[in-house]
Formats: structure tokens, sequence, C-alpha cells
């Protein structure tokens, strides 16, 4: 007994047994693939099959008989085998030659090999159309799984979802690279009859007769095929560079999502941040949104990458699509809102100032420098802006960003101000705000402490609160900075007269700058600077109480040969290690020579 | 080498040439020119005719008409175009050269063994 096809071959109707009508298919296909490149294929098949009907039609002797498989075969010994319908070129010189040839890769195709799979079969399938070995790809997935932490797996699922698997025998052969033929699917059947003959039984024809039709196509030849070859090739390495750009990604924004703060997972530092922006929405919303208006498209992308390497990719469908089209406008939108609240919260700036009595006059020295508070920091570097908790396990914004101006003032008495800035949606919320700064000073003895950072309340948010200390000084005042208000002098302008670089030295403060006591020679004279004649062991010291300068340095050419300068109350002495001396007090000049 | 190569080549070289011969006088349809063809042992199998027919056809030297028919599907009936007459008697006028050349060649050639 056997199942038989209704065919349509030139519009004339004939019952096929089934096994025949797949014999058939295979010769037609055949045919075609063997007349690709030849001008005029679609007529020339269309007059095959009329052919073959006529010759049919002579074989059945009544409309109730069954093409079987020996009228087939009868056919093709009539008709010929595929090699015979190909013309030799030569002869129709104006158009394009044809040659023959056998670029088999081209018609690999991606498909998951289940029969050699150990999970999905999708390395298998990698190794068919890499042609490699299948043991190196699953190596490279279990490196690339662990090198990723588990990453890589999504990429593994993602590729057993959408490849297909290799069902038919038509596919299989794709797979391997063969080409879809009679003779290699008649090899194909023997070498697996026992599992093979019952899918060939159930075999979507038509499904098969689109798979050998575009494996034939891909088999194309001659000058043509070397270039949709090489643009195979390319095309293909783009899709893989797609693949794997959207791959990365995608598993980047996957684990961003998991690792916000809220998820649990890991608690990222910055998510301290976006609590203390006080934006209005919940940390979670945000991630989501974010990872759906940045994941999506890139969804997208890494689908087109696959496409590209696997021809009978299952398509996502129209309603997937719509939806995470929607699901992207929705998150777009939904973003949009909170950005724009977010930016109307920091519409104004509001700032209040403070004045403050310093008791420093002309002929005072003031000792400036910053002070760190151990309960948020460790030093008075480094800038942050961090929620901590205060004394009383309030939780605050911990903010250093503050800005140290020094000027000179004519009164005879210095001040200090303080500016406290901060944003809000209206000029009130944001005086009120920048009101709400905590920051202090202290002033003891000639002793300036500044705080390093300024503290705001965690309800207030963090919206740009910021402090500017200008400390004005009269004019033929002292200043001498420590080294760690460096970080914190501006440099923008304002009438600053602290440069970089003058902290630890005594300045004078003059009506336009500061004039420096103490600098070192080095600094004040470039000429000692230049020639290198101070190296690390050259030092000079200038005492100012005691009033006295002393300075060593090794000359240059002769590295034994030390120099000594000593200027105080007696007078100038200079003398080196080899009794050579210079002297200079009330005594008059000596020079001693040995 | 093959031999069977060699000569399925000399048999397409002057495949044509017989074609469009057949059709010298009255238009055919495929089947009929197959059944002369095949009478002079010229075709082993029909397949290697239809890309030709094409061929000749797209070249201009054929054209055709549909007949209806009683026993099978619509048959195409192919004719010489005027263009296909004066290609003919081209081929004609060389296919008798190179007759003579071959029958010279292969006579001087069995002289020789003599």
């Amino acid at each position: 007994m056997n199942k038989t096809v209704n065919i349509n071959l030139a519009g004339v109707f004939f019952h096929i047994d089934e096994d025949a009508y797949a014999k058939l298919q295979h010769y037609l296909d055949s045919i075609k693939r063997s007349l690709n490149n030849t001008q005029g294929k679609d007529e020339i098949i269309a007059d095959i099959e009329a052919r073959i009907a006529e010759l049919f039609g002579e074989k059945v002797k009544n409309e109730r008989q069954v093409i079987g498989y020996k009228e087939v075969d009868e056919v093709i010994a009539i008709m010929g085998q595929p090699e015979d319908y190909m013309v030799d070129e030569e002869i129709f010189e104006d158009e394009p030659t044809y040659t023959q040839s056998h670029t088999k890769t081209t018609g690999k195709q991606l498909f998951r090999d289940t029969e050699h799979s150990y999970v999905g079969g999708v390395s298998s399938g990698l190794a068919h159309y890499m042609g490699i070995e299948s043991i190196w790809v699953r190596l490279l997935w279990v490196i690339l799984t662990i090198a990723s932490s588990g990453a890589f797996l999504l990429i593994y699922i993602a590729l057993w979802i959408f490849v297909p698997e290799a069902k038919t025998t038509a596919d299989k052969l794709s797979m391997r690279g063969e080409e879809v033929n009679i003779s290699n699917i008649e090899r194909k059947i023997r070498e697996g009859f026992d599992d093979v003959a019952g899918k060939v039984k159930n075999v979507n024809y038509e499904k098969y007769g689109k798979q050998a039709r575009s494996s034939a196509t891909s088999a194309a030849t001659g000058i043509s095929a070397t270039i949709l070859f090489i643009l195979n090739i390319f095309v293909k390495l783009i899709g893989i560079l797609i693949l794997l750009v959207a791959g990365s990604v995608l598993i980047g924004l996957f684990i961003a999502l998991f690792t916000v703060g809220t998820f649990g997972i890991i608690d990222a530092p910055w998510t301290d941040y976006v609590e203390m922006a006080g934006i209005g929405a919940p940390l979670w919303l945000i991630a989501i949104l974010t990872f759906f208006v940045a994941g999506i498209p890139f969804f997208f992308l890494f689908i087109l990458g696959l496409k590209i390497l696997v021809k009978k990719l299952k398509s996502l469908g129209t309603p997937t699509k719509l939806v995470l089209l929607g699901l992207w406008l929705l998150s777009l939108i939904g973003l949009s809102i909170i950005g724009v609240s977010q930016a109307t919260k920091r519409a104004f700036d509001g700032e209040v100032i403070t004045t403050e009595n310093l008791p420093v006059t002309s002929k005072d020295t003031l000792y400036l420098s910053m002070k760190y508070n151990p309960i948020y920091a460790s030093s008075v570097h480094g800038t942050s802006v961090k929620l901590k908790y205060d004394d009383n396990d309030n939780q605050v914004i911990y903010n250093t960003n503050i800005d140290l101006v020094v000027k000179s003032t004519k009164d005879s008495i210095g001040r200090i101000e303080i500016i406290k800035k901060a944003e809000g949606s209206d000029y009130k919320e944001a005086r009120d705000r920048a009101q709400n700064i905590n920051y202090g000073t202290k002033f003891s003895g000639n002793e300036l402490l500044l705080n390093s950072y300024l503290t705001a309340n965690a309800s207030d948010y963090f919206r740009d609160q910021k402090v500017r200390v200008v400390i004005y000084l009269p004019e033929g005042s002292t200043l001498r900075a420590d080294r760690n208000v460096a970080g914190y002098i501006n440099h923008h302008g304002y009438d600053n007269i602290l440069n970089t670089g003058e902290e630890e030295n005594f300045l004078t403060i003059t009506e336009d700058g500061t004039l420096c006591k103490s600098c070192p020679l080095s600094h004040s004279d470039d000429t000692w600077d230049d020639d290198d004649s101070w190296d690390d062991e050259n030092e000079a010291t200038w005492n100012e109480e005691e009033g006295k300068f002393e300075a060593s340095f090794t000359d240059d050419n002769d590295s034994a040969s030390k120099v000594r300068i000593k200027i105080d109350e007696n007078g100038i002495k200079i003398n080196n290690n080899r009794n050579k001396k210079v002297e200079i007090d009330k005594n008059g000049i000596r020079i001693q020579n040995d | 080498m093959k031999i069977e190569n060699t000569k399925a080549q000399m048999r397409k070289g002057v495949l044509e040439y017989c074609i469009l011969s057949v059709l010298k006088d009255n238009d055919a349809y495929v089947a009929e020119i197959l059944d002369t063809l095949k009478d002079a042992k010229l075709l082993v199998v029909e397949g290697t005719i239809y890309p030709l027919l094409t061929r000749l056809k797209n070249a201009g030297l054929l054209n055709y008409r549909w007949e209806e028919s009683t026993s099978g599907p619509p048959r195409k009936y192919y004719g010489l175009t005027d263009t296909g007459k004066l290609f003919l008697k081209e081929l004609t006028h060389t296919w008798d050269e190179l007759q003579t050349a071959v029958t010279i060649v292969t006579t001087q050639k069995s002289k020789n063994h003599e």
C-alpha cells in the first residue's frame, strides 16, 4: 500500500505515489540547479514539465492509474540526467560564460544538529557551519560561559530558540554544506535508513522543495559565484559582528539591571546618587525603563544578526514585534517624563550669603587649613557626593563641593563670606535648600579651619548644593595656607589671589595679589631651576624668625664637592668641603684658598 | 580524456544545426523534433534540447505558437524566423565545407596507412 499525491504538471492532473513524487521533485530541483545561471531558466523548466506531463500522459492508460516509481524512472531515462541539460556556453558567446565549479561552502546553513547533541545541538550545528570539530565549539562555550560568569548561556539559549533544528535530509545536507541533489540524498538515506526513512515519508514537501531551491541558488557558479561567495562571507561577517555587539550589550544591560541596588545582588555605589537625586520614581522603575529603552533596539539588532546567519530563522511574529515596539515607546516616554520633571526641579538657583568678621589685622598672620570630619571621610582629599549618616544617625548628603577664594581688602580687619548655593523648582525652594546647607568654620588663635565638606538633609535631595568661602584679608597681613587647601582653591577668577603652589609659604597680602616671602629660590629664580645645579641633595631654607638663610648644594662637575652658603646677622659665609672659604662680615671680606 | 565526453561534444556542436534543419520546411512541436533527432540517433536523452530551444528562441532564430492538444498540455510549435533562415543557410554552407574538409583529412589519413 502506498500514499498518493495529486500533482499539477503543466496544467495536467496526475495521481502519483508519494515516493515517486519525492523522486520527481528531486529530479526537477536538480535540473533547476544545473540550469542555474542559464537565461530563460523558468521557461526551460516549464517546457520540461510540459514534456514530462506528455510522457506521463502516454503511460497512463486510464484516469485512475497512478504514476509510480517505475514510470518516473522511465521518464528520467528518456529525459536524461541533470548534467545533460547543461549547454556549452561557447555557442552563445555574447552571453555570460558558464563554467561549472563546486563552491560547496556557500550552500551551508546554520542548523542545530540534534543527532549529535549534548544539550540543544547548537554546538555541533555551529561546528558544521564553521567546518571544525564540535569539541572545540563546546570548549569555547565552556570557557566563554565561565569567563562571562554565566552570561554567555543567554546567547546559547537564544541560539537554541532561534536556530531551527535540522529535521529533513535536505536540512542535514545544507547543515554539512553538501549539495542537495539526488545522489547525496540517496546516500544520506542509505546511511541512516532506519532513522531517516520515516522522516522522508513525512517530509513537508513544500518546505523541502523550497529548501532544495535555495540551496541550489547558493551553489551558484562562475565569476558571479565568486563575487557572491565573497559577498556572502562579508555579509556573514557583518552578521557575526552585529550578533556579537548586540549580544554583549544585551548581556551587559541584563547584568546592569540585576545589579541595580534594588534587586539586591550587588550594591552598586551609584545607586546612592539615584536615591539622592530624588527623581520621584523608584529606582527599579528607572532601571527597567532604561533596560527597555536601550535593550529593545539591541534585541532587534541581535535578531537581525541571527537572520543574516540563519536563513530559516523563525520570525518573531508581528504581535511580538508590536508589543516590543510599544514597550520601547512607553519606556521612552516614561524616561522623558522623569527627565523633564527632574529638570524642572533644578530650574532655579538660590543662594544665601553670610558674612562674619575675621579678627585679622594687617600685622597678623593667618594660618589657613581644611578640616575633615572623621565620621564621613578619612582625609580632606578626594571629591565625592555620598549618602552618609551623621552623629545622630540621620541620613545626610555629604558633599565636598567647597570653593575657596582669597581676596585682599582695604579694611583694617578681615572678614569671611560664606555663600551657600542650591537648585530648586522655584527660587524660594532653591533658597530654602541653600539655607539648609550645613557648613562650619572655626577660628582660634590665628588659625582658621574650614570644613572640607558640606552636609545637607537627605530629604533635600542632591540639587547641586555648593559652598564658596571668600576670605577677605587686610593689606599687609600675612597668610599661610596649609598644603591641604590645594584641592579647594578656586581657579576661575573671582579675584582670587591665592595660587596653587603657594601653600605652606608666608604670603603678604598686597593690594592686588600676594608677595611670597619664603618661597624657595627655585621658584623665584629660574636660572637655578633650569641649569640643574639643584638636584635632590641640594636644599635651601629661609628662616624668617631668626633671619637666617642656609643653603647647600653639590657641584655638578664634581659630585664630591659640596658648597654651603650661610647668611645670618653675622654676615655671609660661603665654604666648601675642601677648605675654600669666602666670608663677609663686620671685619671685611676674607677669601681663603686652601 | 573520456571518449563519451568527446562524443557528446561532437554531437552537441551540430545539434543546433540539426534543430534548425528539422524546422526548415515546416513548423514542429518539441516531441516531433525529438522524434526526428532520436531516430537519427543524434540525441540519446531529451533533456539537452530544451535549453537549446530556448536559447535559439531568445537569439531570435526561432519563434513559436501555442496549439491545443487533445491528449495533453498545450504544445509549443516552433518555426524558423527570417534571421533563423539566414542563419541556417550560413550553417549549411559551413557544414558542407566542414564535411568536405573532414572527408579529405580522414581519407588522406587512411591513404597514409596503406
